[in-house]
């Protein structure tokens, strides 16, 4: 999703030449600063398209974790709540056993 | 299929051909054993006659106009082959039974006694539309069993009903012969319960074939003027009214005040709600009045809507002055709000006595029900002094069988399924460390909660967290703070591979019943009122150790004793159902087979219909049945 920016070549010249480090450095940030306001439009873009729920589930497979379940069936993902809710077996069984049995996220 | 027995299928068609044409080719998918089929033309304007010519494996019986429904299909009942068994049906269905019409003849032939038979029939989209027919005398307005609700497997057993509709029936010929054909007092509609009602006057039952579903496209062939329709209905129930509103009344034997809570999930609510419409089909009239709200135990104003027309009804009559026999069922607190002139308190509690003001509450009625020889035994041994009677509850084993449908985990691991309120009495601590400990992650079993908590000083992540149950120990999943359509819980139940109630004390154990009767294998505290109705034929009943205080937040323990379950014999039984899959499975289905003979609603029911008729409460207004001041000291187990 977001460009690769180069790291600033450290040879044996640069090292020796302040102004040509200074101005590779430069370059570094400025395409650093780039990258940066690009990662932002799109964080700005998934924040205003995905309802949060998704926010989150993207954020969690982007870190590596595996996706929060669809169902609360492990009280770290529940909210706690005295009210009931009404449900539907099929819809939460069916939620339930996908969750309980989640996809391993793929090796980064 | 039948004996010799000729059957003639009679559709009735009226333009729509594009429906005509997807029943027959439906119809033609499936084994007719020979039966006619006759189409009954009723004046289509459309291609209809045309296209019908041109099907060769079909007679067509062309009328001359638009007859409506009775009309038209008594002609197809005249032109049927002499002697013949007659199933009407309606151009709107869909076929999706190779077999149907061989189970559907069976059953009409199941008994000499049978004379009207009908099927399940689902919307397009899935849903129940129809399992039988019932209509009171309250509104004459009639109404489906189970309509709307999603199909899970419901009502797929044989069952006798009031009533089927006439998009599907299959009409005995004995009954044709004895009352002839469709009421000619009908145009349309009410002419199916009419006959069944007609034939029960004669001697004919009426069944429910569950084993066969058909899919209607409802009123596929009038849906198209709405006004005219409704005018038709209202038409045919002014009739309908007319002719059986007497008869309808008549069937009530037994009236009755009937006090408790129905529009809440509580237990009593849920049992209130099954007995009320049991004793209703057992022409018991009940008058239902809510016991609790404010100033009582429980202060809440009830909902008004059960969602259940039955009940709704039974809310919505009229209460009797002075009733002459009353039933509180409820704590044994709000016994004193018994109106009636016969005084009946009907109660349970989970500990081994009952508090004083019980007591004291239940010895100014003339009597105390109470559902198991657990709770009578308490209630002698804490001072009762007047008559107790053993009433059972009971299970629907329409919802709740091993026929439901089931959504089984796709690892296929071995589910245990618990149902449970967070407490001290149903010890859920108890079961999430047996399980923990008797079992490692990897092994295919998992334990599944079902997890009510409406207490604001309780935190169940915090309760589960204390608990530092292993990682490593038997995988456990909860369902936390849902509600299922009640209809819908033989399908959580069919999901799971075993169930476990470890609980210190019960009333009764509904949970545990139902999935009982749902064909589980069953791991029940071997103390409390289920007792019941587990033994070790058709469960597991874990050891008790000893009896011990009863340490909770509801007052009504103080000073009683519950149940202290061995952990150890819990695991040995967990381990024990796991890996001896046809022993446990076995026993589950021995106990759907017991839950189904001994248990239902309809016996719970009849016992306390033959109570009333003991004591003489008869259905119009009468004298009170027994003395009206508390006779001698007595308790008897009169179940």
């Amino acid at each position: 999703m977001t460009a690769e920016v180069p790291a600033a070549a450290a040879t044996p010249e640069a090292a020796a030449d302040p102004e040509l480090r200074i101005a590779r450095l430069s370059g570094r940030v400025a395409a650093l600063e780039a990258a940066l306001e690009r990662r932002s439009r799109e964080l700005r873009l998934l924040q205003r398209l995905l309802c949060p729920h998704d926010l989150a589930q993207w954020s969690r497979v982007a870190a590596g974790l595996s996706p929060r379940p669809r169902i609360a069936c492990d009280p770290s993902f529940w909210e706690e709540s005295r009210e009931l809710t009404a449900a539907e077996v099929p819809e939460t069984l069916e939620a339930l056993w996908e969750s309980s049995y989640p996809p391993r996220p793929a090796p980064r | 299929m039948s004996g010799s027995r000729r059957i003639t299928l009679v559709i009735l068609a009226w333009n729509h051909w594009r429906l005509t044409e997807r029943c027959l080719e439906t119809l033609a998918a499936t084994d007719l054993d020979g039966a006619e089929v006759l189409v009954v033309d009723n004046g289509s304007t459309d291609e209809t006659p045309e296209r019908l010519a041109r099907v060769s494996w079909i007679r067509t019986l062309r009328l001359p106009a638009n007859l409506g429904f009775v009309r038209g299909n008594n002609a197809g009942i005249a032109a049927a082959a002499a002697g013949s068994d007659v199933v009407l049906l309606n151009n709107d269905l869909e076929f999706i039974q190779r077999d149907w019409l061989r189970r559907l003849a069976a059953c009409a032939h199941s008994a000499p006694d049978v004379g009207v038979v009908g099927c399940r029939m689902v919307l397009p989209d899935g849903r129940l539309l129809h399992a039988g027919t019932y209509i009171m005398p309250d509104t004459s307005w009639g109404q489906q069993v189970g309509a709307l609700e999603r199909d899970v497997g419901q009502h797929t057993g044989t069952e006798e009903v009031e009533g089927v509709v006439f998009a599907c029936a299959y009409l005995r010929r004995e009954v044709l012969d004895a009352i002839g054909g469709l009421a000619l007092d009908f145009e349309s509609y009410f002419e199916d319960t009419d006959f069944c009602l007609r034939a029960r006057q004669a001697g004919w039952r009426t069944l429910l074939c569950g084993g066969v579903t058909l899919v209607h496209d409802e009123h596929g062939s009038t849906a198209d003027d709405d006004g005219a329709l409704m005018e038709l209905f209202q038409g045919s129930r002014a009739i309908f009214r007319r002719k059986w509103q007497h008869a309808l009344e008549a069937r009530y034997r037994h009236r009755l005040l009937w006090q408790s809570i129905m529009n809440f999930p509580t237990g009593y609510a849920m049992s209130c709600r099954e007995l009320l419409r049991a004793l209703d089909e057992r022409g018991v009239h009940a008058v239902y009045r809510y016991v609790y709200g404010p100033k009582t135990v429980f202060p809440p104003v009830e909902p008004e809507s059960s969602g259940d027309y039955r009940l709704n009804v039974i809310r919505g009559r009229a209460a009797p002055r002075a009733p002459e026999v009353a039933v509180v069922y409820g704590q044994g607190d709000v016994f004193a709000r018994n109106l009636g002139r016969y005084k009946i308190g009907f109660t349970m509690l989970e500990v081994d006595g009952f508090p004083p003001e019980w007591v004291a509450q239940a010895n100014r009625m003339n009597e105390v029900w109470v559902p198991s020889e657990f709770n009578r035994r308490a209630f002698v041994d804490c001072g009762l002094q007047r008559p107790i009677h053993v009433m059972p509850l009971g299970v629907d084993v329409r919802y709740f069988h091993p026929g439901v449908a089931s959504y089984p985990n796709p690892a296929g691991d071995f589910v245990f399924l618990a149902l449970f309120e967070w407490g001290e009495r149903k010890e859920p601590s108890l079961l999430l460390r047996a399980f923990n400990d008797e079992f490692s992650a990897r092994e295919p079993v998992r334990l599944l909660c079902k997890v009510i908590n409406t207490d604001p000083g309780l935190c169940i992540k915090d309760e589960i967290r204390r608990l530092e149950l292993r990682a490593a120990g038997g995988k456990v999943s909860y369902l936390f703070n849902l509600e299922f359509p009640h209809y819908q819980l033989g399908a959580l139940y069919r999901s799971a591979d075993a169930f476990v109630s470890v609980s210190r004390g019960e009333g009764w154990n509904m949970p545990l019943m139902e999935a009982m009767a749902s064909g589980l294998p069953a791991i029940a505290t071997d103390w409390g009122a289920h007792q019941e109705f587990v033994h070790d034929r058709i469960a597991y009943p874990l050891r008790v150790r000893k009896l011990v205080p009863a340490r909770a937040k509801c007052p009504y323990y103080d000073g009683f004793r519950w149940a202290d379950p061995d952990p150890e014999h819990l695991r040995h039984l967990l381990r024990h159902v796991y890996e001896n899959r046809d022993e446990s499975r076995a026993r589950g289905q021995a106990a759907a087979r017991e839950m189904a003979a001994r248990w239902t609603w309809e016996a719970a029911a009849q016992r306390i219909v033959d109570r009333l008729a003991a004591l003489g409460v008869a259905g119009g207004a009468g004298s009170p049945p027994a003395a009206r001041a508390p006779v001698a000291a007595r308790a008897s187990g009169a179940a």
